[in-house]
């Protein structure tokens, strides 16, 4: 009981303003976004290391000779395939991987901007009693 | 202490998760300066466990999905190559009724497909892949049917369809618990500082008219 008088009061001088519903919903946007980005994240890397190890193929494939038969990864297994053939394959995941990664990026700078904006509010509103950096 | 309508009465978002209310009064939301706190902080306890519940299974349900979802989209590119393979060869051999003639498209068509494929972990093996118009999927529970080609590109499509908007639902149902639970905590923080609040001052009046009765 003690312990909890010496808390409560504490914490009352740095409690200076009120927080409504409105600013409450704010918080939990700004909560909602930075998971959604931090789960974003993760699979923007992912795909970017795989357009990387993609465009590092196609350049070692322009190298290869065409009557060469290569083996190409698709899904668990390897197929062999002609090089001119390996070139399409490879055509279609690169623009595949581009795609989603377009998508992604839009997503995550969708993510950012609301963060900025509830940021700039949330900071005006309560200073130094809200932290909203990692 | 009547029964709170708690959270039978309130909003629900789409798949009837129950909203949170946030209580922004204290007083009024337990009926007068002296309310009882007790009750109310135990069903707040009672929704936060319950939305944690939900946060868990939510989650699972997640990391499956996002297990499930590359497997689907291998497979249907492995048979849709299959099917443009087939297509092709489909043309060469038109070709070469027609024509009488081997060019060297359809001769790289024609030959057996060959493929590397993983046995066993670390272990693999070649096998050629005759021309086939069917594929065998395995649907699970111990169960595997045969399938055309634009059947099986068909029905793998509409499993991925299927299990993108599942995983969207999820995330977004997972969002919204997150949020719930953070208003419910946050619920619980202030009516607890309220329950401080009202114990300080009662006890500082209760010393006061001491002070009083002893002077």
């Amino acid at each position: 009981m003690n312990n909890m008088r010496v808390l409560a009061e504490e914490e009352e001088t740095s409690d200076g303003v009120e927080v409504t519903w409105e600013d409450q919903q704010q918080i939990n946007t700004f909560a909602k976004l930075n998971a959604r980005l931090k789960g974003i994240e993760d699979k923007l890397e992912q795909l970017k290391q795989e357009k990387e190890a993609l465009d590092d193929l196609s350049t070692e494939l322009e190298l290869t000779d065409e009557d060469q038969t290569v083996l190409y990864k698709l899904g668990e297994s390897f197929l062999h395939l002609p090089q001119p053939d390996a070139l399409v394959r490879l055509e279609i995941d690169q623009a595949s991987v581009s795609s989603q990664l377009a998508k992604l990026g839009a997503v995550a700078e969708e993510c950012e901007r609301g963060m900025k904006d509830l940021k700039v509010r949330l900071y005006a509103k309560f200073g130094k009693a809200i932290n909203l950096d990692e | 202490m009547v029964e709170q309508k708690f959270p039978e009465s309130l909003d629900k978002n789409p798949r009837g998760i129950p909203k949170a209310p946030f209580i922004a009064n204290v007083e009024e939301y337990i009926g007068g300066p002296d309310g009882d706190v007790e009750g109310p902080l135990k069903d707040f306890q009672d929704a936060i466990a319950k939305y944690r519940y939900m946060d868990g299974s939510l989650t699972q349900r997640r990391k499956g999905l996002e297990d499930k979802i590359p497997d689907i989209r291998k497979t249907l590119q492995m048979v849709e190559f299959l099917k443009q393979r087939r297509d092709r060869k489909q043309k060469a051999d038109d070709q070469e009724d027609d024509l009488e003639e081997d060019d060297e498209n359809s001769e790289g068509a024609k030959k057996p497909l060959t493929t590397t494929f993983e046995l066993n972990d670390t272990l693999f093996a070649e096998a050629q892949l005759d021309d086939t118009d069917t594929v065998y999927l395995w649907l699970g529970a111990n169960v595997m049917l045969s399938y055309e080609i634009p059947e099986a590109i068909t029905l793998l499509r509409s499993k991925l369809d299927a299990a993108e908007t599942s995983l969207k639902t999820a995330i977004e149902d997972l969002e919204f618990v997150r949020e719930q639970l953070t208003v419910m905590e946050v619920n619980t923080a202030r009516m607890y500082n309220w329950d401080v609040k009202r114990r300080r001052e009662r006890r500082s009046a209760e010393e006061a008219a001491k002070r009083e009765k002893e002077s």
